[in-house]
């Protein structure tokens, strides 16, 4: 019986490396930070825990972040407290994008020792992995989780450097109401993001007392005539799409072809210049307009410094919500830099107080932790874009 | 050496049940206050609660897929269902609804989407169910929805079932994202309560660790009695043949159902808890693949074993995180950062994205080594290896002491 021994030896070692392992668990409780005696001229290292998606269906947003945070980690280095001076090292930990998966990971980065987290990727897992935050008293900050309800259930730890859905719906909205809109389309795709961003756009409209027939495009069809026969029935002046430029394009023409005449709109997500090729030709969609959920990158002043910065560290073209991770980090290293304190509780009052000069512009945050400009602001903030000649052209006040 | 390791191997066989099962209960009730003394992360905490999820609706599973032979393949559902009802009964999202409810008739309050910013009057606020009340809630509308689902489906032959619980897995994720009245669509529902059992308010990962681990061993304790009961008896007999089963009078639609019943209770037993643990929850939560992962999980651990089921969901649930810690932590703090050699610094930085890949790996390795699973069930590792003979004789007399009438019908 040679194989059977095989298969015995082969089980032992098994064994002796999963004790092994078992002891190494237990072993390994960390203690913190690298701080050895801090006096004067010093330099240390503190750590900052990144809560991000770097697999599954968001990586590329992941990947964008944790980029602009490493090139964060490089400028903010340097920073005294105490008359020591601090470099960043990011943990970095990957939650999959799976609300799942975000408790085990903040937990990791709890037990890691940070001082502070960026991160959530996701409203869904930044949603799951706050309780424990919470619990254990970190600041946390997202740079790009937009959902409403994370800074409304009461978090007192929870801040964001992005604008939120309801910002951006209401601006939609008033805009489609600015433009004399009586009877209005709002179709989203039935993701979250969608969905979200269309009932507060319904609500702004029919708030103002707007007709607002409400239409579903699932996200993957391609035969919205069904939408199409509705929406010609109710021959509105405005159709708003709320989720991505994919569907957006195809409801666009089909609605053409039908002989709708009205003003077509949407969100960020149809903020993609191929969207001409997949409304069948850029005509389709000349004079379209959209809104964005976050600042201008064209009036944001320290936008092309960051880009070029970003394009030599990845050879790659500006990703999503990058520079709003790089002033996430930039705004807590300004809070610890003022508290003089790595305590929790004294970061998270800091931030209320800051006045922070980021790649956004400078930024403030309310009592809830959304961020803000100096002496508040609605949605005037919200930036406009009309696409002109095939692209997304920026509106200028 | 031959001896020596045979010697080992007979040894640990013939070791009575009870010690193996004590040494696990030994290790399951240390294991939290590891964590409190300071020996382990409370990483592993997390882990380790999370995994007895896994466990319970592994067991569960197995009662179906591993037992009656059934394939199930939406099991992610009554997860679902025991979570949502946790959600919908025990958090800011109940006070909301019941005003609608008193306001405008329940029609209305199921129907109407509310605005986020709707004010409840100042009573309602906190109001919730209690605990007790929504596990079994959770329990019983997870187990009507599987009757009717076994309805149409058991009384075919075939793979019938599997097509309609892949089906029913989506259609209840999908209604959960698109009912948005109840259940907030996308978004989901946060700020569930912390469950309060006669006074004791479970809110650490620890305190869910044992809340569990009590609800685990009820339910093993259970089913392990119904295995080896007449009921138990039939589910194999429906899963070796069918025919013969119902020849030797096994009313086989009516044993199938108890087993789809039972087993869909146990999935909205875990989801109820698992919707407290978590405090949030949305339909992210519960993809197909959830349902897939919890079908390997029986298959790796052995089909129709429930030691098997257990060691396969921990094995499955942790194995993400122990490679994670191996590459990214173990490894590095024992040879430095430069591990692998030739291997750039960047990628081993970048572990944390090679896991999942390492993770299939793994897996593949064990179903080509153990096809059986971890810890398979009797019958099913004849099927797929060679008998040792002693056990083949042991077998013999077993079947021997049946037909003289031996008193110990139990084995």
């Amino acid at each position: 019986m040679a194989h059977g021994r095989t298969r015995k030896v082969l089980a032992l070692a098994l064994t002796l490396l999963l004790t092994v392992s078992m002891f190494t668990i237990t072993g390994c409780k960390s203690d913190g930070g690298t701080s050895t005696d801090g006096t004067s001229g010093k330099t240390e290292t503190i750590k900052i825990g990144v809560h991000t998606s770097l697999t599954g269906g968001l990586a590329d947003y992941g990947f964008a972040a944790s980029e602009g945070l490493k090139i964060g980690a490089t400028d903010f280095s340097g920073f005294e407290v105490d008359g020591v001076t601090y470099n960043i090292e990011l943990v970095i930990k990957d939650d999959k994008g799976e609300p799942a998966e975000a408790p085990i990971v903040a937990q990791q980065l709890i037990d890691e020792g940070v001082v502070a987290v960026i991160g959530g990727l996701t409203s869904g897992a930044t949603n799951a992995a706050l309780p424990i935050y919470q619990a254990a008293g970190i600041p946390v900050l997202s740079g790009s989780a937009t959902a409403p309800d994370l800074t409304e259930v009461g978090f007192d730890n929870f801040f964001r450097t992005c604008l939120r859905d309801d910002l951006q719906g209401a601006a939609i909205g008033a805009w489609a109401i600015e433009l004399g809109g009586k009877k209005v389309v709002v179709a989203d795709d039935r993701g979250d993001y969608a969905v979200a961003l269309g009932n507060e756009v319904q609500g702004t409209l029919e708030a103002a007392g707007v007709q607002v027939l409400r239409e579903e495009c699932a996200e993957g069809d391609v035969d919205f005539s069904a939408q199409v026969n509705n929406i010609k029935a109710f021959g509105p002046d405005v159709i708003i799409f709320t989720g991505y430029h994919r569907e957006a394009g195809l409801l666009f023409k089909q609605c053409i072809e039908a002989g709708v005449d009205a003003q077509f709109m949407g969100g960020d997500g149809i903020k993609s210049n191929e969207i001409g090729d997949e409304a069948g030709g850029a005509a389709n969609v000349e004079g379209a307009l959209c809104t964005f959920g976050g600042f201008a990158q064209e009036a944001m002043p320290g936008y092309a410094a960051f880009l070029e910065k970003y394009e030599a560290a990845t050879g790659k073209d500006g990703g999503p919500y990058a520079e709003n991770n790089y002033d996430a980090l930039g705004a807590v290293v300004q809070a610890i830099v003022d508290a003089q304190s790595f305590e929790g509780a004294d970061i998270i009052a800091a931030l209320h107080d800051v006045e922070y000069q980021g790649v956004q512009g400078t930024l403030t945050f309310d009592a809830n932790g959304d961020v803000s400009v100096p002496g508040g602001g609605g949605i005037e903030l919200i930036p406009r874009f009309e696409y002109t000649g095939g692209q997304w052209t920026y509106i200028a006040d | 050496m031959k001896t020596f390791f045979s010697k080992i191997a007979d040894t640990l066989r013939r070791a009575p049940r009870w010690i193996y099962i004590a040494l696990a209960l030994a290790l399951a009730l240390i294991f939290p206050m590891l964590e409190s003394w300071g020996l382990m992360e409370t990483l592993w905490l997390r882990v380790g609660t999370r995994a007895l999820v896994y466990v319970l609706l592994a067991v569960g599973l197995n009662l179906v897929l591993g037992e009656t032979g059934l394939l199930h393949l939406g099991y992610v559902a009554f997860w679902a269902i025991g979570a949502y009802t946790t959600a919908i009964l025990s958090s800011p999202r109940t006070a909301r609804l019941l005003y609608m409810v008193q306001e405008h008739g329940i029609g209305k309050a199921l129907t109407t989407v509310t605005q986020r910013t709707m004010q409840i009057p100042e009573e309602l606020i906190g109001f919730h169910i209690g605990f007790g009340w929504v596990l079994l809630i959770a329990v019983l509308i997870a187990m009507l929805f599987g009757f009717i689902l076994g309805i149409p489906t058991l009384r075919l032959r075939g793979d019938y079932l599997a097509i309609v619980t892949l089906a029913f897995g989506e259609i209840t994720r999908i209604t959960f994202n698109n009912w948005e009245p109840v259940t907030n669509g996308p978004g989901g529902i946060p700020g569930i309560m912390p469950p309060n059992i006669f006074g004791w308010v479970v809110d650490k990962p620890g305190e869910f660790f044992y809340l569990l681990l009590i609800v685990v061993v009820i339910v093993v304790w259970l089913l392990n009695n119904l295995k080896n009961s007449r009921i138990g008896r039939a589910w194999n007999a429906l899963r070796e043949d069918e025919i013969a089963a119902h020849h030797a009078g096994v009313h086989s639609t009516r044993v199938k159902m108890l087993a789809v019943v039972l087993s869909a209770g146990i999935a909205g037993l875990a989801g109820a808890i698992f919707g407290y643990y978590q405090q949030f929850i949305n339909p992210q939560y519960f993809p197909f693949m959830q349902s897939t992962i919890i079908v390997c999980m029986v298959v790796l651990g052995g089909m129709g074993s429930i030691p098997g089921a257990i060691v396969g969901a921990v094995a499955l649930d942790t194995l993400p995180e122990v490679i994670r810690q191996t590459f990214t932590k173990w490894l590095p703090d024992a040879f430095g950062p430069d591990f692998l050699p030739g291997v750039q610094a960047a990628v081993q930085t970048d572990f944390d994205r090679y896991r999942m890949l390492i993770f299939g790996f793994v897996v593949v390795l064990m179903v080509v080594f153990r096809p059986e699973g971890l810890l398979p069930n009797k019958l099913w590792r004849r099927e797929t290896h060679e008998v040792d003979p002693r056990e083949q004789e042991q077998t013999r007399q077993h079947l021997f002491d049946l037909e003289e009438g031996h008193p110990d019908l139990e084995a």
